[in-house]
């Protein structure tokens, strides 16, 4: 395909094959590396990006189905309010270990945050159960989204 | 023993050889695979519409080997004669039944545990009336019942091919059946009733696409084997033509002119996609045997036989289901609404639990997948099945179409999930995006996996 991709509130214009996942574009061809590679098959959460606002897995989105969506990366989600509070709680309660799923919870979280401003315990677990986490921060991630919402000092 | 017993006795017995006597006729006599048609079929020879077998236009100048290759695509003989990984064509992919399991045979050109010493005449004899030089009968899991439409010339092509691959030594396995299912002589009798050996005949009063699509549904890709229920006496039904028939743990759905249960509603492009890349938009993707056929044989298949086969496939009558009709509109977008909520309320919210954290990612909680076509649940026959066959069998194998556009893979969670675990995701998928919540129990899914199982 050739066209332009809305990353970030910015057009970029790109070529690639139709078949080219998201997250190689953005990667590879736009240097967007603060979204992860995990497993490459939509099962550990590392790549999620917001695609018209939904968290999807840009590993195995084909660069073509995007079409004129608006993409929002972890470069771009703290410009939004849900994204601002969720990196401001990341950050006060330090979740991140070694940090390579973060960019996925993040977004995970944000999009949650977003749809359900406070988030049950439940709420949590079905947004979140896809993003996981080798360094087991589960217990901080939901911390960390409770005080995005006010629901928790 | 008192005369009264023995008269009971008696008559008993004369009433059960009565209802055989009865069944079998009404088997045996029961309609072949292309007598829904209307008009009479004459002889190959004096049809005079162009010739409905052998190879396309294209290739009829090609080498016998190239003809036999496509032939052998086209009757999917690769799919049986080769395990998962294995060698092709050498053999030992194994059909699981309730009674045992039967492996498939070498068909390789090796001459000690292959078909090396064939004559073309024990060639035909294997292919079409299922028996082996030595006079011994195959078992019907070699769909001889079908291919013995197929002409001559197009069987000995694909001897042609086959004799052209490398030999493969590869001993046959041993069939594990038990009594009586072990008793190969048995099977003369199930060919006499039910094995026609009979050769294609064309239907002057059908268009010639409907002949070449017979020929190429009946005498070379054998729908019927998988999609037609059997009788009593394990025979294609074909007062049942294409109506759905559950085989090696799969569910092959009604394919017949039905609305909603079969194919009726289709779109023809939607089914010609279908079958030739493995997908088509809101009817998902080929999975299990099914997805194997396309991979292997029907991808193979030039536009105009494609063409064909959908054109005759789309000839054959309804039969109504006995599933309900699919749900075509999507679950709301949170997980608390939707019908499976009610039975997350149950207490019981396993199924949603690794619905979470193993499916949402592509599946959405609508069903419709926001990453590809593909991944959407949402109006899929196998998601409105309440038996919930195919999706546990899904779950547990995962999906690996080798088609050449766009990426139609999904993991096989077999070995992470077990048995209880496959079952609630199940019941809680079909609950969610399909007609009606399957009740799979942890004994369900382990006899699915062993139905299916290739080792």
């Amino acid at each position: 395909m050739k066209g332009t991709l809305q990353v970030n509130g910015v057009a970029h214009d790109v070529e690639a094959p139709d078949d080219m996942p998201l997250l190689w574009v953005l990667r590879d061809m736009l240097g967007m590396t603060g979204t992860k590679y995990g497993c490459g098959i939509a099962q550990c959460g590392a790549c999620t990006v917001h695609l018209d606002g939904k968290p999807v897995r840009s590993c195995l989105l084909p660069v073509s189905a995007v079409g004129d969506k608006p993409v929002v990366t972890i470069e771009g989600v703290g410009t939004t309010p849900a994204g601002a509070k969720a990196q401001k709680a990341w950050i006060e309660l330090d979740v991140p270990q070694c940090g390579y799923c973060q960019s996925g919870q993040i977004m995970s979280a944000s999009a949650l945050l977003a749809n359900t401003p406070a988030p049950t315990d439940a709420d949590i677990d079905a947004a979140m159960a896809g993003n996981i986490c080798r360094c087991g921060t589960y217990l901080r991630i939901r911390a960390a989204i409770k005080r995005a919402a006010g629901t928790q000092a | 023993m008192s005369g009264k017993i023995l008269r009971i006795a008696a008559i008993g017995g004369a009433a059960i050889v009565a209802i055989a006597a009865a069944v079998g006729g009404w088997t045996v006599l029961g309609p072949g695979p292309m007598a829904f048609a209307k008009g009479g079929t004459v002889e190959l020879a004096a049809y005079k519409g162009p010739s409905p077998t052998g190879v396309p236009a294209a290739l009829r100048s090609a080498s016998l080997v190239k003809r036999g290759e496509y032939l052998a695509r086209a009757a999917d003989c690769a799919v049986c004669h080769t395990v998962p990984g294995g060698q092709p064509y050498a053999g030992g992919f194994a059909f699981n039944m309730p009674f045992g399991a039967i492996y498939s045979t070498n068909i390789t050109p090796d001459k000690e545990t292959g078909i090396g010493n064939y004559t073309d005449a024990q060639f035909l004899d294997a292919v079409r009336k299922g028996i082996r030089p030595d006079g011994t009968r195959l078992y019907p899991a070699m769909p001889f019942g079908s291919y013995t439409y197929m002409t001559d010339e197009d069987a000995l092509a694909i001897k042609a091919y086959l004799m052209s691959l490398p030999p493969v030594k590869s001993p046959p396995r041993a069939n594990t059946l038990g009594w009586p299912y072990n008793q190969r002589a048995l099977l003369g009798l199930w060919s006499a009733a039910f094995s026609p050996n009979k050769r294609f005949e064309p239907n002057p009063e059908q268009s010639p696409e409907w002949n070449r699509g017979a020929y190429l549904a009946e005498a070379m890709a054998h729908c019927g084997e998988c999609h037609t229920p059997r009788n009593i006496g394990l025979a294609l039904n074909n007062r049942q033509k294409f109506a759905g028939a559950t085989n090696a743990g799969w569910r092959a759905h009604n394919i017949s002119s039905d609305g909603d249960s079969g194919i009726g509603n289709w779109k023809t492009e939607d089914l010609t996609a279908y079958l030739s890349t493995g997908f088509a938009n809101s009817h998902g993707v080929a999975s299990g045997p099914m997805g194997e056929v396309v991979d292997y044989s029907l991808r193979y298949l030039t536009p105009d036989d494609l063409k064909a086969l959908v054109t005759y496939i789309r000839s054959v009558p309804a039969v109504a289901g006995d599933l309900p009709n699919r749900v075509l509109t999507a679950a709301p977008a949170s997980y608390k609404a939707g019908p499976a909520a009610t039975l997350a309320g149950s207490g019981d919210r396993a199924g949603e639990r690794i619905f979470a954290g193993a499916c949402a990612g592509c599946h959405d909680w609508t069903g419709v997948s926001p990453l590809s076509p593909a991944a959407t649940l949402t109006g899929t026959r196998s998601i409105n099945d309440p038996g919930a066959t195919n999706v546990a069998q899904v779950v547990i194998a995962g999906v690996h179409r080798q088609v050449p556009q766009d990426i139609l893979t999904m993991p096989a969670f077999g070995h992470s999930l077990n048995d209880k675990e496959v079952a609630a995701v199940a019941n809680y998928v079909t609950a969610r995006f399909g007609a009606q919540g399957s009740r799979l129990t942890e004994a369900d899914v382990r006899k699915l996996r062993s139905q299916a199982a290739q080792q």
